[in-house]
């Protein structure tokens, strides 16, 4: 059996293209002509039956930063912007050699919602129970009460007067 | 006529031969013959339904010698420029790339899949056909019948088509060195499959290097 290595092989290598027994030109064409349509019928699928990158997997994900809610015993909640929560990740290991107005915290306007339990607008019932009680109608009125309160708002006006 | 006419007349009968190195020593532009003819086909991607699979697999051309290989091989589109459904077939003698070919039917094939881009496949394609046309991966006479290359969307696939597929010996010779012609390590398995389960929707690879 007649045998060569890769290296007997590549050593054969001509340096120049020898003649082949075959229409190259004709071979190249087919592959060439073979490429453009395919490269068309690509283009024609991406055009007419491009399918969403989610098409399997659902709809996109897209992550927002939550705002803080807290929630007091009373049932107000505080509602804390995603701002005031971010950390500086700008901050290095020599942050002591910062500023000192740096280290100052960011005061931050608080926003104070006032959560409804009743969840139905269209009903009569006030959204806090709380409500219930201050609407309720005093069915006693007390009139020394009342003069006390009349005096000690002239004394408060005078104060600021003076 | 006498036994001495023959004699010459016989002698002048010559039937023209290509001249090779083993005919001169002295001529450098002689050719150097392989071991067997082989044949090389393309499989043209189909580009329409009516198209069968005996129109698209064709015989491109054969050749004899080492420098009708060169020729050849720098001639045609390398397989990275090839489009996809492409396939290429070396084949050794009249062998059909194709199971159905009486010479295949017993046998199986080593299959190795490179999945991406592989920049590197048209020299690890170089290096398959020179193992092969070298006859150097193939320690017995004749085991090989050919090697293909699949051009497809995720990748290619390199294929050694053996004549039989249980002379387990002999076929791990033949996978050991074809491993190492496509440079695979440890982490990347070489499979044989026999022909006979290629029809099979899941087959099992018989040997695994």
């Amino acid at each position: 059996m007649i045998r060569f290595t890769e290296d007997e092989l590549l050593q054969l290598k001509p340096e120049t293209d020898g003649p082949v027994n075959f229409d190259v030109e004709n071979f190249v064409a087919i592959i060439d002509k073979v490429k453009e349509i395919q490269s068309l019928q690509e283009e024609e699928f991406q055009q007419f039956h491009r399918r969403r990158s989610s098409h399997h997997h659902g709809r996109p994900k897209i992550k927002h930063l939550k705002p803080k809610i807290t929630t007091d015993s009373e049932g107000w909640s505080t509602f804390e912007g995603a701002a005031a929560r971010r950390k500086s990740t700008a901050q290095g290991a020599n942050s002591d050699d910062e500023a000192p107005a740096a280290k100052e915290p960011v005061v931050i306007a608080q926003e104070t919602l006032k959560v409804k339990p009743n969840k139905h607008i269209s009903s009569t019932r006030p959204a806090d129970s709380r409500d219930i009680v201050a609407d309720k109608p005093t069915m006693n009125f007390n009139a020394f009460a009342a003069l006390n309160s009349e005096e000690e708002e002239e004394e408060e006006e005078e104060e600021k007067r003076g | 006529m006498s036994v001495e006419e023959v004699t010459q007349q016989t002698g002048d009968l010559n039937i023209e031969e290509q001249p090779t190195v083993f005919s001169s020593e002295k001529e450098f532009e002689l050719k150097h013959p392989l071991n067997s003819k082989w044949t090389l086909w393309y499989t043209k991607p189909p580009v329409d339904k009516s198209e069968s699979w005996s129109d698209l697999l064709r015989p491109v051309t054969s050749f004899t010698t080492v420098e009708e290989f060169w020729a050849i091989h720098n001639a045609i589109p390398k397989p990275r420029y090839l489009p996809f459904k492409s396939d290429y077939h070396l084949f050794r003698e009249d062998i059909r790339p194709e199971w159905e070919d009486a010479t295949n039917a017993q046998g199986g094939k080593w299959t190795y899949q490179f999945k991406g881009k592989t920049p590197e496949i048209d020299d690890l394609w170089m290096r398959s056909l020179l193992a092969v046309i070298g006859e150097t991966i193939d320690e017995d006479e004749s085991e090989i019948n050919g090697v293909v290359i699949n051009i497809r969307k995720n990748g290619y696939k390199i294929a050694i088509w053996t004549k039989s597929a249980d002379n387990e010996e002999a076929l791990t010779r033949i996978g050991s060195k074809f491993k190492t012609v496509l440079k695979l390590g440890e982490d990347s398995p070489l499979e044989f499959f026999p022909h006979s389960t290629a029809s099979e929707k899941h087959p099992q690879p018989s040997l695994i290097l």
